[in-house]
């Protein structure tokens, strides 16, 4: 289990911005072994500070962050795979030797580099590159080579900031796929993401982190809840006045008025609105990772 | 130590197999081995046409072996001046009295002319006169303008090496850090090896670039017979280059990356190098000054200054004969040097090469934390 708690972190101010800045006040949460997590939170919340010092790249003012439960050291840390935020390869350096070297500074064996280079090139999509200079291929592709730098030693935890974008959809989906696999292997994943659909889509839980404190974390069902479920009713040329004194709000679009309500008798709300006019829609509606996302950050 | 060697191989391989490296090698190898070969090409070119009108010819060749002379003979002196005229002769003798010119004579064929011409009338005279014996007394004066021409061709291959290999350096540091690579690299090396491994892979190409010039120098030099010019104890003047080759590139390159991680643009590094680059410049005129008076005042002093001494010392040791002492005492300073500022660069660059973005000072660095 990875577990990070309380960390702090203020960077000095510059000439530029004079002032200490507060990137992190407080930040925890942990992932288990084959947990994926999704990381959101707007620009400048403090996402890439808390990876960048999960890595170790950034020293924290205070706050611990431990595997297995011990304090994580440089030991285990080379066993972890990061993909930071800017990316990062050598462009003159030919792809599968890139790969194969980063596998080896993360302590494999020529051989058992190379094999676990060839395989990735083929999983990724990037194997009939494999003599071309990284600054020869698309972005996209570059990404796999990145991320192929981030998988080459079959890491133990996964740490990637921002792995999805820049994607075209069929690349989100072959990386989705990578992660996932990953996970159920038993690695717990890491990943931030403004793309709030697909951390919905892919992640066991979610931590939502503003201003460098963490606003929400937990499962997607568990935010859900905390959140509550909104009932919504849609109502075609209703008399007027027919929702005085129920809870809730009430738009209007054109001849329809929508109620969105949270909690109330569903059934009194029902009994109304039939009596009002024509019911076209009556449902209850699990908010969204967006919707709970801006609540949380509001 | 494992992750620095990785690191080194790669640079190594890296540039080994760029089109520069191969290029440059091979040029470097013609550029000496021309330069081995030129003294004997342009030397004997100390050659002169002659002419008589009604002269005996003087016997110039006994008195300079090395020059070449053509002798002509003229009918009458109007066709002698026409030929002078012409320069197809540099010189006619008319009636062994007066020697024809045009404008000034040669000063070297004058001198000669003259003392041939006085010795052969003397001899005419029955006076015969011994030349002068030139007898050198400190032991190794016939090797001095070898000894010197060693030292300038040293002095300048390597201030060059040292200068590209310690700029290779700091574009390297400044490449990972823009690109932050870096960060990849330091979630699985210490800092200190990813910057051991990046000076030794380059210092390792400096050496191979050094090698093949001192070998293909020496190689051309004894085919094109200049090596029979050469000081004795060469070999250990050549093992002495390689380690002072080695001294003078670890404290630079160091310095070099130090310097080179304040900056995250390949544009900065020329800016952020200069007082690098200017040390690097005094020390190669140093040095370049001490081929002239390898025994002054200056240059004895300075041999013992790191990192000038990385230089100056080399030219001293190709230039006359320095006690074995001096050089050892000379290479502890510069060995000294180079720990301290291996400590500090390795600080700096801790420091240093994870903040990116606009240039940093290297007094903030120090200060931080």
């Amino acid at each position: 289990m990875l577990e990070i708690s309380e960390l702090r972190k203020r960077f000095a101010g510059g000439p530029d911005a004079p002032g200490d800045k507060v990137a992190l006040d407080g930040v925890g949460f942990t992932v288990r072994p084959g947990e994926m997590f999704g990381f959101v939170g707007a620009n400048g919340a403090g996402k890439t500070t808390t990876m960048r010092i999960v890595m170790g790249v950034l020293q924290a003012d205070s706050g611990s962050v431990s595997w297995q439960g011990r304090p994580l050291d440089y030991e285990a840390r080379r066993r972890f795979g990061y993909m930071p935020e800017e990316r990062g390869l050598y462009q003159k350096m030919r792809v599968a030797e890139q790969i194969e070297y980063f596998g080896r500074l993360h302590g494999l064996s020529a051989p058992a580099a190379r094999k676990a280079t060839e395989e990735l090139m083929e999983r990724l999509g990037v194997a009939e590159r494999r003599n071309d200079a990284v600054q020869a291929l698309s972005l996209g592709n570059q990404q796999r080579v990145q991320l192929a730098v981030a998988l080459v030693h079959d890491p133990e935890v996964l740490v990637l900031d921002e792995p999805f974008s820049g994607l075209d959809p069929i690349a989100v989906d072959a990386l989705a796929t990578t992660l996932q696999e990953r996970c159920r292997g038993g690695v717990p994943v890491i990943f931030s993401s403004h793309q709030l659909d697909l951390v919905e889509r892919l992640c066991d839980s979610v931590g939502i982190v503003s201003a460098g404190r963490m606003v929400a974390s937990g499962t997607v069902a568990e935010l859900r809840s905390a959140e509550g479920d909104t009932l919504r009713v849609v109502v075609r040329d209703p008399a007027p006045g027919w929702s005085d004194g129920l809870p809730g709000t009430v738009t209007v679009q054109g001849d329809r008025h929508v109620l969105r309500v949270n909690g109330g008798d569903d059934q009194e709300i029902l009994r109304r609105a039939i009596k009002a006019g024509h019911v076209e829609h009556f449902g209850v509606e699990h908010p969204t990772l967006t919707e709970i996302f801006k609540e949380a950050v509001a | 130590m494992n992750g620095a060697m990785l690191v080194a191989r790669r640079e190594i391989v890296t540039q080994v197999r760029t089109k520069g490296f191969v290029i440059g090698l091979l040029v470097t190898a013609l550029l000496v081995a021309a330069v081995s070969f030129a003294p004997k090409l342009m030397g004997g070119s100390d050659s002169y046409t002659l002419g008589t009108v009604n002269s005996q010819r003087l016997p110039l060749e006994a008195a300079a072996p090395e020059a070449e002379f053509e002798w002509r003979s003229f009918p009458d002196e109007a066709a002698a001046r026409q030929a002078v005229l012409d320069g197809d002769v540099d010189a006619v003798l008319v009636d062994g009295a007066r020697v024809l010119t045009r404008g000034q004579l040669d000063e070297q064929l004058g001198v000669l002319l003259q003392s041939v011409n006085r010795e052969v009338r003397l001899g005419a005279a029955g006076v015969s006169i011994p030349p002068l014996q030139v007898q050198p007394v400190d032991p190794g004066a016939q090797y001095e303008s070898a000894r010197t021409g060693i030292a300038v061709v040293l002095v300048l291959v390597l201030f060059m090496l040292l200068m590209s290999q310690v700029m290779m350096v700091a574009m390297g540091v400044v490449e990972e850090k823009g690109s932050r690579i870096v960060e990849i690299l330091l979630a699985t090396l210490r800092p200190w090896q990813l910057l051991a491994g990046k000076i030794i892979g380059l210092g390792v190409i400096g050496l191979i670039n050094l090698v093949t010039i001192l070998g293909v120098g020496l190689a051309a030099a004894s085919v094109s017979g200049l090596a029979a010019d050469f000081p004795p104890g060469l070999a250990g003047l050549v093992v002495a280059v390689l380690v002072w080759f080695v001294l003078g590139y670890a404290f630079f390159a160091t310095l070099s990356a130090a310097f080179a991680s304040l900056v995250s643009r390949q544009e900065e590094v020329g800016t952020v190098m200069s007082p690098l680059t200017m040390v690097i410049m005094v020390t190669y005129f140093v040095a370049f000054y001490a081929t002239s008076d390898p025994t002054g005042t200056l240059a004895t002093v300075v041999s013992y200054v790191p990192p000038f001494s990385s230089m100056v010392m080399p030219v001293r040791m190709a230039a006359t004969e320095v006690p074995l002492w001096q050089v050892g005492a000379s290479m502890a300073a510069m060995v000294l040097a180079v720990l301290a500022v291996l400590s500090f660069g390795a600080r700096v660059y801790r420091r240093a090469v994870l903040r990116t973005g606009a240039r940093l000072k290297l007094g903030d660095v120090l200060r931080a934390k």
